[in-house]
């Protein structure tokens, strides 16, 4: 039936959006992570990528987690002399993570797994409806 | 996607115990296959076949999920699904129960 297909389509949506917040949440966590041994590359952002992809069985284009993406950005660079993973120049790279970024990235996978929840919620309730009527 | 097979399967089944070439009266023999067409219990048992197996899938999707294998995503949608399966099922068998009663009532 159509309708269980929609709600098939939409929890694909669900199941990538939870990939993104994994991907966020690696990102805010990492936001400090400096290299570990003197003048290394500190933690890189990370980014998800969506895919539209036919599934066969179902008969529908689902969205699926594509590969994720390293960030090519600069990292930030400290001067602290003192921090273990300070070069020569007692220069530190910190990762090229932006907390704001990732706040508005987090909305948006938050908002995008309710529209998706949304629509399973609109399907079922006119799977029920549909019922309604053999039941009367 | 057991729905429509539980539902036009049920119906379609309904439609051929009605039909008057199948054979009148086989509509109450629940015991056996008529050679003409399934008889009224063959078609329950078929519509609680594919609604077992729904209910099989979404347990052991629940299962799967409390082992840590499973998705959430996956268990809600296999419990649903089988919400839907299981209600049309019952809707229908309260359907076919009330016409036969109806039947049964009548006075001769």
């Amino acid at each position: 039936m159509d309708l269980m297909k929609s709600i098939a389509i939409a929890a694909s949506g669900l199941r990538a959006q939870s990939g993104r917040m994994q991907v966020i949440s690696e990102n805010i966590a990492n936001a400090d992570s400096t290299p570990s041994q003197a003048g290394g590359d500190p933690y890189r952002r990370q980014i998800a990528t969506f895919q539209s992809e036919m599934d066969n069985a179902l008969g529908a284009r689902v969205v699926k987690l594509g590969p994720v993406k390293t960030d090519p950005s600069d990292f930030q660079v400290k001067n602290e002399p003192g921090h273990p993973a300070a070069d020569a120049n007692g220069n530190v790279k910190y990762p090229n993570v932006n907390p704001l970024i990732e706040m508005t990235d987090l909305r948006d996978a938050q908002r995008s797994y309710s529209a998706n929840l949304n629509v399973i919620n609109a399907t079922r309730a006119m799977i029920q409806r549909t019922l309604d009527i053999l039941k009367s | 996607m057991t729905i429509p097979s539980v539902a036009a399967g049920a119906y379609a089944n309904i439609a051929r115990l009605a039909d008057p070439s199948a054979g009148l009266g086989k509509a109450a023999g629940a015991a056996g296959e008529a050679a003409s067409g399934p008889s009224f219990g063959a078609m329950l048992k078929d519509a609680l076949n594919s609604v077992t197996e729904a209910g099989h899938k979404s347990d052991a999707q629940t299962q799967a999920m409390v082992a840590g294998k499973s998705d959430m995503v996956d268990v809600v949608t296999a419990v649903s699904e089988t919400e839907v399966a299981v209600e049309t099922m019952v809707a229908v068998r309260n359907k076919v129960i009330e016409a036969y009663q109806s039947i049964m009532s009548m006075p001769i």
